[in-house]
């Protein structure tokens, strides 16, 4: 009992996704700042380290104004549900060797369907907020949804398909130098679908604030959308984490297995996906849909076929 | 030149002159006359109509009116007037917008301001002026400010109401079945700036666009009555706080003109100097807009960079790095530090050292082509039709630079060659400004070499030659003068009367008045992404659309 409270509470529950959110947004502003050459958050502690802090408590306690003719409740339930259902997935996440909350044999299958709820939810909250910037955002992100969802679910399949396994724990015993070579393209296509869902550059469609004043976020303020951000950022690290669990070996290291890998390896992506951010202008909605199922769902499906080809070659004999 | 002449013989006219190289300059004395003498001009090849100034002499109890034609082909150019009755019931003429499409929102702006009636106009509102001044005439010699002001509350009131009233009839025609909807595009909007685009759309696509202008209406055409001729220069820069110098040369020409007034060589290459400054300061936040509203800010931020060294040089040469007042009649206003050259060659070698990966990441970006390559597309002929100048205008094959076809300060004296594009699409007005930033730096290489060599040879000196006397007091008269702003052509039309102290009446023709006019036809039957792409690519600054 004590424990699945720690767990829920601490590690790897909301405090952990709070100090997350915390540090991964002040280390993008710093990134982006750098790769911008600006400063970026300079004044309040080491490299403007407190000033997330300090912007996030003001959010929390600044006034949530629920707009006039929106449902309040659809509108208020939103935010809360999106960041518990961008919580749950680190639970089926092995985070070090021997270290998961729920060990499943389904971990797989439970890490694909909570990061797929997800832009429903918000899609919700879009339609809540009786506003014709946020119906639309809510529209886009429900397109982009079901667009990206399909190759990102054939993607993050190919491990489970090669180890023959569901079961997070064992894909990352399983997983070898070998096994990542043979899953590259799975992990590259799985990065891009990724870029779709978590709307980052160059999908990042469904809040164009240069379009529909950032679409769902439009009417949210004050602890809603503290909540949302929140939920945003536990979102980014359930989907780095599940590509570090499904292609990059999770916590294996080069001399010991830890946590600090698994951190490392999620830091890595994030970078990589900045970088992209800082370079990237955002495409159309039609040039998404266009990509989506001309390009990405057809080379999924034939990563999906290499996949069991390799596994019929190398890994029938063992 | 001369077939404008015979055409214009073969009418009744009071006058037909040439004036300056470039113009001609010709009086009609009857209005009825007005569409057969278009129909002729437009067929001798007079396709763009730049601006329509109404003046109101309210002693003759004459409301003149100026057309200003203008041939960007053969850079053949006519200014023709026109005398209109004072009184609302009979201040009419027949409207040009059916053979000029650009006059269309001129003579919107003629009607709003001055109240001369155009007949047969398609779409004769209200433009940028609020709804507290509907039924009055602002600009008029003897519409009552004061009096206008002290209802400041109702006012108020009276411009809440009207959005009110409008907000809620807006979708009252639309079919309650569809899924059309009227969305506000602005004035509070991320990529917007003060301007609100009510766009009529169904879902994500575009089926028209009814821009609503005049958030940042200043009056700057009447405030400058107010002012000395000197004190104008303060006004007259705030056209537009990106290229403030250049607006300002306009004025300062169009006053020497009518002083006759000569300015000295230093001070015409400092004009071109501190005008190219002007020009890559604007042209750097041009390009950083045209990526932000891709929702890209990366090259905004580098922009801002570099730019800082070129307001560097500003600040140390005027004091002030945005609203410089350094141009005024009769020069520039300060001697030059020669030392403040150093600050500028910082600023060159930052140029020269960071442009190259712009180039290599954003001009040549695939995912901005893949967005803007097909959108946006101006054809020749459109430009010739709509008026537009500038980049605009050169992006689509258009060879139109002021600064080669009148060349004005030192200009002539310098070997330009036209920057232009082919296919007139979004890329290309972006790469356009890319293109034009390097040559203006170029310019401003030139520039500076060339005053550092005349001032060691003791041929010009920079603490000396600045400044020309003007008298405080000028004689009747008018001119025209026009600059190449960085948006495009600036056309400043000035009138004074006699033993004058300050302006009698300033028309300032800007460039984005035109370019807004296109958004409803270039963005109809697109999608709402590609309005902030498409709005940022003509390059519109609020300030010198609604002035």
């Amino acid at each position: 009992m004590m424990q699945t409270i720690t767990q829920a509470v601490v590690f790897p529950g909301l405090l952990y996704a709070l100090i997350w959110a915390v540090g991964l947004f002040w280390f993008f502003r710093k990134f982006m700042a750098t790769l911008h050459k600006r400063v970026g958050p300079k004044f309040n502690g080491i490299a403007g380290s407190y000033q997330t802090l300090f912007d996030f408590s003001k959010l929390l306690t600044k006034e949530s104004i629920t707009p006039d003719g929106v449902n309040p409740y659809l509108f208020s339930i939103m935010p809360p549900l999106a960041l518990i259902i961008a919580m749950l997935p680190s639970a089926f996440i092995p985070w070090s060797d021997g270290f998961i909350v729920v060990g499943s044999d389904y971990g797989l299958l439970a890490l694909v369907v909570l990061i797929g709820i997800e832009p429903f939810l918000l899609f919700l909250t879009g339609f809540g907020s009786n506003n014709k910037y946020s119906f639309l955002g809510g529209v886009r992100i429900l397109t982009q949804s079901i667009s990206m969802e399909t190759s990102f679910f054939l993607a993050a399949l190919s491990p489970g398909l090669l180890f023959g396994t569901m079961n997070l724990t064992s894909i990352v015993e399983s997983s070898t130098w070998f096994s990542f070579l043979i899953l590259l393209p799975g992990f590259i296509l799985y990065f891009i679908a990724l870029l779709g869902l978590l709307e980052q550059p160059p999908f990042n469609i469904p809040d164009a604030e240069q379009e529909i004043v950032y679409g769902f976020y439009t009417e949210y303020s004050g602890t809603n959308y503290f909540l949302l951000k929140i939920a945003e950022f536990a979102e980014f690290m359930a989907v780095f984490a599940g590509a570090t669990t499904l292609f990059l070996g999770a916590y294996k290291g080069l001399l010991f297995d830890s946590y600090f890998f698994f951190f490392i390896k999620m830091i890595l992506i994030a970078m990589f996906m900045m970088t992209l951010r800082a370079a990237t202008p955002r495409i159309t909605m039609a040039q998404m849909l266009r990509f989506s199922w001309k390009y990405m769902v057809p080379i999924t499906l034939i990563n999906l076929a290499w996949v069991l080809l390799a596994k019929s070659l190398f890994f029938m004999g063992a | 030149m001369q077939s404008i002449k015979d055409i214009l013989n073969s009418f009744d006219c009071e006058f037909v002159e040439d004036y300056k190289k470039v113009w001609v300059k010709a009086k009609l004395n009857s209005k009825d006359d007005l569409l057969s003498v278009a129909k002729k001009l437009k067929e001798n090849g007079l396709r763009s109509l730049s601006t329509v100034s109404p003046t109101d002499f309210l002693e003759d109890n004459i409301m003149e009116i100026n057309y200003f034609f203008e041939d960007l082909d053969t850079k053949r150019n006519l200014w023709l007037k026109l005398d209109l009755p004072r009184e609302s019931e009979t201040c009419n003429i027949e409207s040009l917008t059916p053979i000029f499409p650009s006059a269309n929102w001129h003579e919107r702006e003629a009607y709003s301001m001055f109240g001369v009636d155009f007949l047969n106009h398609p779409d004769l509102r209200d433009i940028i002026k609020s709804e507290d001044f509907t039924g009055k005439s602002p600009f008029r010699k003897d519409f009552d400010w004061e009096a206008h002001e002290k209802d400041n509350l109702t006012n108020v009131q009276t411009i809440v109401d009207a959005f009110k009233k409008e907000q809620a009839e807006n979708e009252v025609d639309l079919d309650t079945d569809s899924s059309e909807t009227i969305l506000n595009w602005g004035p509070t909007h991320p990529a917007s700036g003060p301007i609100r685009l009510r766009v009529h759309c169904d879902g994500e696509d575009i089926i028209g666009i009814d821009p609503d202008i005049g958030y940042v209406w200043r009056a700057l055409e009447h405030l400058i009555t107010k002012k000395d001729f000197i004190g104008a220069i303060v006004s007259v820069e705030r056209l537009c706080f990106m290229d403030n110098i250049n607006s300002m040369t306009a004025y300062a020409m169009a006053v020497e003109e009518i002083a006759d007034v000569k300015i000295t060589p230093f001070a015409s290459w400092m004009r071109v100097l501190l005008g190219e400054v002007a020009r890559v300061s604007s042209h750097f936040m041009g390009l950083g807009m045209f990526f932000n509203n891709m929702g890209l800010h990366t090259l905004a931020m580098w922009n801002m960079d570099t730019r800082e060294f070129f307001l560097d040089f500003l600040e140390s040469y005027s004091g002030a790095r945005i609203a410089t007042a350094s141009v005024e009649p009769g020069g520039v206003r300060y001697g030059l530090d020669m030392a403040m050259f150093n600050e500028l060659q910082l600023a060159i070698e930052k140029f020269d050292s960071s442009i190259g990966e712009v180039e290599a990441i954003f001009v040549k970006n695939p995912t901005m082509k893949l967005r803007a390559v097909d959108v946006g597309v101006l054809s020749a002929q459109e430009i010739h039709e709509f008026g537009l100048s500038g980049i605009v205008a050169r992006a689509s094959g258009v060879k139109t630079d002021i600064r080669i076809d009148e060349p004005y300060a030192a200009y002539a004296e310098l070997d330009l060659d036209y920057i232009i594009q082919k296919d007139g699409s979004a890329k290309d007005r972006f790469e356009m400004l890319f293109h034009e930033l390097k040559q203006s730096v170029n310019i401003i290489k030139k520039a500076k070499k060339k005053i550092e060599e005349n001032v060691a040879s003791g041929e010009m000196n920079p603490t000396k030659d600045h400044m020309v006397k003007v008298p405080k007091k000028l004689p009747k008269g008018e001119a025209i003068s026009r600059v190449e702003w960085a948006r495009g052509e600036v056309l400043m039309h000035l009138v004074t009367q006699e033993k004058a102290k300050t302006p009698y009446r300033l028309k300032i023709r800007a460039p984005s008045f035109n370019h807004t006019m296109m958004l409803d036809h270039l963005l109809q039957g697109q999608t709402l992404s590609d309005i902030p792409l498409i709005f940022g690519s003509l390059y519109i600054c609020q300030g010198d659309l609604d002035r």
